[in-house]
Formats: structure tokens, sequence, C-alpha cells
């Protein structure tokens, strides 16, 4: 039954994919960042994918999955990832690992060992196997205080040189926690795979302006004074912002993206090489169009015209074009982060993210145009789901990374993890981290705002370590109440305004009308919302 | 007794520092080289570039109160295009192994580690606007930070000659 509905949904979302190639040819306006990210589909135009929505949304009915009438795919109320993720993660625990035995898999602590060693090794066998799912839960079953606190253990034993964690954790800075204490502790000759599914939210690069990245004013609906147009699609309530470790561009992730992170050697790294392992698997999985681009991405080659081409080549496919049109479609953004003696390569890969048609919102800021920002620029590209199960393509990828290592032996280590992870205290201390008003705002590379004013002197703001370092009016235009504001505004935090107009309320004395025209438009601007989000 | 004196030998051979040469693929901790504390006035030896195996390079002022700290030739090279520095800030106070900042190249972010303790006293902020110079003269104008040191680099320092030997083993 379940396979049956597996299989026809497959089918559904094969359509979908070919349609929509089509559709996104004939005149959608696209844009799309790096990392992965966006198609603006015209909304008049967007027929097709309404209806391949609503064909996913029947197949998730049939699933069990939450779903509302807004047309999003998503229930508003129902936290991220709840319910289909959740099911997942449990069976994903059964089916592709083994639980975790007490065996010498796992390096329990000394007492644990004697106590399994004696008679009471059968007792201890028969704990039975219950998944965790939220980090709220006090009591944990024996296996898991077990499994989590020698993870570290495990992880670092030099005799595990492969290694293939799954999350079943949707807290992405949970994840990127966790992604990190691999590249910190595995081996340094250690190969690790890592998968994880992030409930919905943006990812910026190490050294990106989240005011330039990403429309900030509507990431948290609830609390958002930002009322969407009628023209616009609905928003998919809260989404959280992160600031992520490696370099690259910023990306957008919900349940339909499937995370994938290898951390190796660095001497064996190359930036394609893993890629190229993803695309093997693509193709396993029969996505011939898949191959590795120049920018080390994947994408979805759109040729019409079926020509020969070496099917072990991942980098170019029998529908290659090479006029460059029609453009690549985008399905898997990638980012890096190098330490001595280890590589970590981890990117994004679209499978059947629900949201395609509203990314392009959160990552359109209206601040593009009026800041200046040194750091990294995210590039744009057409991006589409690949229209693969999420579940199945996971257990191939693993598979794929197996055979790919194959040559240095056996995976020594196959676990998942989750949110009780959080206990680890490395792990706890790069999450807080993530976490702080510093990493997400003045890690900021310096950048200028420029504030224009239909009538009025433009204004030039430096900012600079989150700190506002300067206040620049058009010379000839400078009058006292422009002093006023800068006073109160240069060696201003930004990470400590919670609203522009409160502030200089607070502190420009009269507040006139030029005064609220500056607030309104630093409101505007460099909204700076909640974060981390409560 | 003097086979078990013999045997004791061979083991502290095996077991010392000298005698491990650096591997690509072992665990290459900052090694703890055994030395007497020295005065930084006769640290002489430390004048000319030394270089990490984290391939930073650094280099001491004439005083000896100042170390000048960038990234090698050979790191440059491997990054590839260098497109932002991420440069601490003036008087941050900074241990031995503390990453002071990072390199960001084609989607790649890389920590600068410093091999000295001390404080931070002069940025190259030209590498604000020009990130690229990081390609071009990484070992001259393109400099990463100005520490005042607080104590004696303890880690595994090498010389140019023994800098190179190190890259083309690796």
């Amino acid at each position: 039954m379940l396979l049956g509905d597996v299989g026809l949904g497959m089918i559904k979302m094969k359509k979908l994919y070919n349609q929509r190639s089509s559709t996104s040819l004939r005149g959608a306006a696209q844009t799309e960042r790096d990392g992965c990210i966006i198609l603006i589909w015209i909304w008049a135009c967007a027929g097709v994918k309404f209806h391949g929505l609503m064909a996913k949304q029947s197949e998730r009915m049939k699933t069990g999955s939450a779903i509302n009438a807004s047309g999003s795919g998503r229930c508003r109320g129902t936290p991220p990832g709840s319910l289909a993720r959740r099911e997942h993660a449990a069976s994903g625990a059964s089916q592709l690992q083994p639980p975790p035995l007490p065996s010498s898999t796992m390096a329990p602590s000394r007492g644990v060992q004697l106590l399994c060693l004696s008679k009471s090794f059968t007792k201890c066998r028969s704990i039975p196997h219950h998944p965790v799912t939220t980090a709220t839960t006090l009591a944990w079953p024996m296996h898991a205080r077990r499994t989590y606190s020698s993870f570290t253990e495990t992880l670092s034993n030099p005799a595990n040189k492969l290694q293939s964690y799954i999350s079943r954790s949707s807290d992405p800075y949970l994840n990127l926690s966790i992604e990190d204490h691999i590249l910190r502790k595995s081996p340094p000759d250690s190969t690790v795979l890592f998968l994880y599914v992030n409930r919905p939210c943006v990812v910026i690069g190490r050294n990106q302006n989240p005011w330039t990245e990403v429309n900030l004013s509507i990431l948290n609906a609830a609390r958002g004074t930002n009322e969407l147009k009628d023209t616009e699609p609905p928003g998919i309530g809260a989404v959280d912002l992160v600031r992520r470790r490696s370099g690259g561009g910023t990306v957008f992730h919900d349940e339909g993206n499937l995370n994938w992170s290898i951390t190796c050697p660095r001497n064996e790294f190359t930036r394609d090489k893993h890629a190229e392992m993803v695309v093997r698997a693509l193709r396993k999985q029969g996505i011939e169009r898949a191959r590795v681009n120049e920018r080390h991405d994947i994408v979805l080659d759109q040729g019409q015209e079926r020509r020969p081409s070496d099917p072990e080549d991942t980098h170019r496919t029998p529908y290659t074009v090479d006029e460059g049109i029609p453009k690549p479609l985008k399905v898997s953004g990638s980012a890096y982060k190098l330490t001595r003696q280890r590589a970590l390569h981890h990117a994004t890969t679209l499978l059947e993210s629900p949201n395609l048609h509203i990314i392009s919102q959160y990552l359109r800021s209206p601040a593009k145009h009026n800041i200046e920002a040194k750091g990294v620029e995210s590039v744009s590209s057409p991006v589409s789901n690949i229209g693969l199960d999420l579940k199945a393509y996971q257990q191939r990828l693993q598979e794929v990374f197996a055979v790919t290592y194959a040559s240095i032996g056996k995976i020594n280590v196959a676990e998942t993890v989750g949110d009780e992870y959080l206990n680890i205290p490395d792990i706890r201390k790069g999450y807080d981290e993530l976490r702080t008003q510093d990493w997400m705002w003045a890690q900021t590379p310096q950048f200028d705002a420029k504030l224009d004013f239909c009538n009025g002197p433009e204004i030039t703001m430096n900012v600079h370590h989150g700190i506002v370092k300067s206040f620049d009016v058009e010379a000839e235009l400078v009058d006292e109440t422009h002093e006023d504001i800068r006073s109160a505004l240069v060696g201003v935090k930004l990470q400590d305004v919670t609203d522009w107009t409160t502030l200089l309320q607070a502190n420009v004395e009269p507040f006139n009308d030029r005064c609220a025209a500056v607030a309104k438009r630093l409101e505007e601007l460099l909204p700076v919302p909640e974060f981390p989000r409560t | 007794m003097a086979s078990r004196y013999s045997v004791a030998r061979a083991a502290r051979q095996l077991t010392s520092v000298a005698a491990k040469r650096p591997s690509a693929f072992a665990c290459q901790q900052w090694r703890q080289i055994a030395q007497t504390p020295r005065l930084f006035t006769v640290s002489a030896q430390l004048k000319e570039k030394k270089y990490t195996e984290d391939h930073e390079w650094i280099e001491v002022s004439a005083d000896g109160k100042t170390y000048t700290l960038g990234i090698s030739e050979y790191a440059a090279k491997a990054l590839g295009d260098v497109v932002y520095i991420e440069l601490p800030q003036v008087d941050l106070e900074v241990g031995e192994g503390d990453a002071i900042g990072a390199v960001e190249s084609v989607k790649s972010a890389s920590d600068i580690l410093t091999p000295v303790s001390g404080t931070v006293a002069e940025l190259n902020s030209a590498l604000e606007d020009k990130p690229g110079n990081i390609n071009k003269d990484p070992e001259g104008d393109a400099w990463i930070a100005k520490i005042t040191v607080s104590k004696e680099p303890t880690g595994k320092l090498m010389s140019k000659a023994e800098y190179k030997e190190f890259t083309e083993e690796a």
C-alpha cells in the first residue's frame, strides 16, 4: 500500500518535473541565488505548478501528513516537519541503521560494558528501542543516554575510518553544530557522511550580509509588520534565520530538501569529488539530466534533444547544451569549511520542496540596491525540485557513499543522531554560538546603507562589526535635525535595535517629520527581527 | 640489566618528539617542543620568517615585540581566488592557536590561526577592499595582522626550507 503510493507519487513528480521545466522555459521570470534557490514563477503562469502542488498534496494526504487549505502545502500552525518528519525519522532509524546495540560498535561507558559482559548481556539487548524525538523529553531511554554520551568517543575512534550518520532532528542550529563537531572530532584520515533535513529556514554564508540577502521582515509572519501583497502567494509561517560557518551564498531549506555533508581528509579533497558522487546517486535513481557544473553545484540539463554522451561523465549529460540556453536548473548548492587536516563539503538537495514558489520572496531583499556591502554576494540561478522521494534517495546516497569508499573498507559506524545530542557540551557550545546576536548580526562584513528620500538629502550610514560608525548627509543639505540623528545613531549596535522609530523618538528632540522619515526608511532597509526566533 | 636499559632507550627514542616526522596522515596536534623560555631579546632565530603547519607565517619586528602574521604562498595558491578576508578587531586579545579570522575563497571558509599569543595591534585594512591581494603577494604586502606578543610562541615553527619540505611531503 505504502509502496504503491510512493510509486504513484514518483510518477506524478516526474510528470510534474517535465511539465515544470517546459513551463519555466516559456517565460517565467527567474532569479535565483547561490546555494540553491529561487524560481519565481509568474503567478499567472503557475497553473501547472499549482496543479502539481495539488497532486502532491493529495499524495501527502494519503501518507497521513497534515494539510491546510491555504494552498501552500503546509499547515501553518503545525511545527515544521512534525508528523511526516517524525514518522520518517522513526522508520528511517529502523530501516537504515541497526538499532544501537550495546556492542563494540558503540563504545559504551566502562560500567555498561562490564554490565553487558556479565550475565545480563541478554537483558541489555532486550532494552526496547525508543527513538527520542524531542529535546524537551526529560527521561531518556537508557540506550539513548548511552548513545549520545559515547557519540564523541565513537566519532573520534581512529579505527572508524568510514562513518555514516543521519539526523532525526530538524533544528538547523543543532544539525550544523553536530556537523561542526564531526569536522573537529573525527579522525584525520576518516571520511564521514552526515545527512539531515531542516525545518524551514534561510541559511546565509559565513561572510554574508543578512540585510541584502534575506527579506528579513517576513521571516516571522506572526509578528511581522509587513503584510504581503494580495497578489503574492501566502507565507509559510515562521522561518529561522541561520548564519553557517562555511562560505558561499544564501539558501532556503525545508522538509523537502535533503542536506548532505561529507568530511574528509584535506589532502584528498577537491571541490567536485563529492558532488560527482551525488550525481552518481541521482543517476542511479533515474535522474539522467543531473551533472556537476563549473560552480561545483548540481544542475539538471534542460536540452530538448538527446545526444550521445558518456554515462560515466558526471560533468556532461545527453541533454547538455553548449550554448547555455535553455539554462540548466540548479538542484543542489555547495559550500565548504576547511581546517588544517580536514575538509567539510556540505550541500542542499531540492528533492520535493513544497515551497519552491515562495522561496524567492524570502531571498529577495528590499535593501539590495541600497546597501553596498563587502563580503560575499549570492549568485542567482533558476532552481527546480528533482522530484524524488526523500527517504528512498537518502538510502541510495548512503549506498553510493559505501560503494565510493569500498576500497577503504566497510562502513564502521552507521548511527542516527537526534535532539538529545544537544547535551554533549561541545555541540551545545557550537549551538549557542550560532544563536548569539554577535554571530548573526555583528559578524556581517562592513557595509554602507544609502537612505534615499523622495524629497530630502541622501544619507549614507556605515556599519562595521554591526555598529553604526558614521551617518553622512549630503553636505549642502545638512541641518540640525540631522546632527541630532547622527549623535543618536553613531555607536548604536544594530542587534540592540528592536524598532528604529522608538530609538529615535527616545533620543531626538523634537521628533519631527524628517526624523520620522529617517526612522521609517531605516525600518524598511535595516529591520532587526527577533533572533533567535522564540 | 643492560638489555633492559637498551629497551628503555629504544622506547624513549621512538616516543620522543624529535624522532617523529610530521606526517600528512598522522594527527598533527600543536607539538609542544621542550625548550626553556627565552627572553624576547635573544630570540634571534625567530627574526627570519617562520611558518606553521597551518600555513601561516610570522615575522618578528626589530624590537622583538610585534609579530606580523600572514598566510603562505602555498596556502594562497591552494585556496584559489580569495573573495573575502575576515579580520579580527584591533585590541583583541588572542591566544596561541586561536582563530583570529578567516579567508573565503570559492565558497570555502578557512580559519586563520595565530601561532602567537598577544594583542592585535594593527590590521591590513587594505585587504577589506582588495581581498584578491592575498593571491598576489601573500608573504609581503598582503600581510594580515600585527600582534603585540605577550608570550613566546611554543608551537612548531619551521624555517622557509623546512616549510618547503613540509609542503612537498603533503
